[in-house]
């Protein structure tokens, strides 16, 4: 995938507390982009459905949902999931995401 | 991503509910995890909650509890670490669950003669140590999931404790599963609110019932001793005084509103379903002041009727105003100064009931004859 930015957002859970960030490949260090590359290949992201969601795309209660959409020189692509119905191998990268979006908030 | 078996191409759902039901030990797993499946892929909740509550039925019908320990993977429910009647272990989150779980099946069994989240014993299982950096618990479906915060941070840096560490939030899963079985609001929007609600409601009262306190005494406070000494704030929503629980540069400021004319409309958050539950958890915080006492008792009461018998999946915050005036009249008479503290308790919120009168009912409500006869009421005149 040659990606060019990732936009990510994560709403609900218990304390109902947004968090999110756009950002660029440019904008992280060069092992957090490495990591990023690799999970969203190991993936095969852009194959993806857009909802991974179960049910009629409403959530369980207090469960986060996480919306992220991949910037590629084709277009985006954008994928909608949660905490009970996101594949096993998307773990890696919901919490690498998580991670880079509190440290935005935080600077 | 779901491990799926062959059973799930062809076998109809009612098959599978019998299975789920009378199969072996090994059949049953069987079936139960194809009806998970399709019902996660389908959003028919109500398949799930039907068939759970065969599966996880107790035969003696009581509290029966099962902790699990996620050991910090997402395979739910994971590994057991304790059954009903074993002693605490040496993990206190482990105990807390167990604990916790027990007080609102308490709760619930005692107050209001509710056994277990779905009336019929169900069995409730907690898994504990859900992922590694997790700052969430939530409701499944079928269980209550708990993270360990960000434990995975600097501790300098860390926000979350465990979310097991206040007994509100416990109550509040529990609650979950028991609108899940009851008015089954949807969670979105305004139905999605009083979902939320609803979990704090009885998630407060869980802990109130555990400390024995009074209405007054109550600290109101739903996540207290959840966010870490790094955050300004005292936990994560107060039903007193909707957005103050916590104003910090790291969180921002509680968002939630305590009056209609502050309502934020929003799609973020299923619509707001954590933000404006701060309306209607002012108005009942407003209720159970101005009735005193414990709040369980009268407050409580009302709030449990209508959801168990009144709400709907779409059931708006003026649908609730309207059914806890009504519920209030049944349970103590029309007129009463509980259906009077009900009408109080949404006005302060903006919300207006008591435009059409109600029947008197003689001698005031079934619940407050009762209480009078074991002496826990005035008596009337």
């Amino acid at each position: 995938m040659d990606v060019e930015r990732i936009k990510f957002e994560r709403t609900g859970g218990f304390a109902g507390m947004t968090i999110s960030r756009d950002m660029k490949l440019d904008d992280l260090s060069e092992e957090q982009a490495h990591t990023l590359m690799e999970l969203l290949d190991e993936l095969d992201f852009d194959e993806l459905p857009e909802h991974l969601l179960g049910g009629e795309s409403e959530s369980m209660p207090d469960e986060y949902t996480y919306t992220i959409t991949v910037a590629t020189q084709r277009g985006e692509h954008t994928v909608i999931t949660g905490d009970a119905s996101a594949p096993e191998k998307m773990q890696d990268l919901l919490r690498l995401l998580n991670r880079l979006a509190r440290l935005r908030k935080k600077h | 991503m779901h491990r799926h078996s062959p059973v799930n191409c062809f076998v109809p759902p009612h098959i599978l509910k019998n299975i789920a039901t009378k199969g072996t030990a090994s059949q049953k797993n069987l079936a139960i995890s194809t009806l998970k499946t399709s019902e996660r892929m389908r959003g028919q909740r109500q398949a799930l909650s039907e068939f759970s509550a065969a599966a996880f039925r107790v035969a003696a019908g009581g509290k029966d509890r099962v902790i699990y320990d996620a050991k910090n993977g997402s395979g739910l429910p994971g590994t057991v670490v304790r059954k009903e009647g074993d002693g605490p272990t040496a993990d206190v989150t482990v105990n807390e669950a167990y604990d916790g779980s027990g007080v609102t099946y308490d709760l619930f069994n005692d107050v209001y003669q509710r056994n277990s989240i779905d009336a019929n014993g169900m069995r409730l299982d907690s898994t504990v140590h859900y992922r590694q950096g997790y700052d969430n618990a939530f409701w499944d479906g079928e269980q209550m999931v708990y993270g360990d915060g960000d434990e995975d941070q600097p501790a300098e840096e860390r926000l979350f404790n465990r979310f097991t560490i206040a007994i509100d939030i416990i109550g509040h899963e529990l609650t979950h599963g028991v609108t899940q079985f009851e008015a089954k609001l949807q969670y979105f929007q305004q139905s999605g609110a009083l979902n939320e609600s609803m979990s704090d409601v009885f998630g407060s009262l869980v802990k109130q019932y555990q400390l024995q306190q009074i209405a007054s005494e109550a600290d109101w406070i739903i996540g207290g001793g959840l966010l870490t000494e790094n955050v300004n704030g005292v936990g994560i929503r107060s039903m007193k005084e909707p957005g103050t629980a916590y104003d910090d540069p790291v969180l921002g400021k509680d968002p939630q509103p305590g009056h209609m004319r502050d309502y934020v409309t929003t799609i973020s958050d299923n619509g707001g379903v954590h933000i404006n539950s701060g309306i209607p958890n002012r108005a009942f915080y407003v209720t159970a002041l101005e009735l005193g006492g414990f709040a369980w008792e009268k407050a409580g009461q009302i709030w449990y009727v209508t959801l168990k018998d009144k709400l709907t999946p779409s059931s708006k915050f003026q649908d609730c105003a309207n059914e806890t005036y009504q519920v209030a009249a049944q349970l103590f008479g029309a007129g009463s100064i509980e259906q009077q503290a009900v009408k109080k308790g949404w006005s302060e919120v903006g919300l207006t009931v008591g435009g059409t009168t109600t029947p008197p009912t003689e001698g005031g409500g079934c619940l407050e004859a009762l209480l009078r006869m074991i002496g826990a009421a005035p008596a009337k005149g």
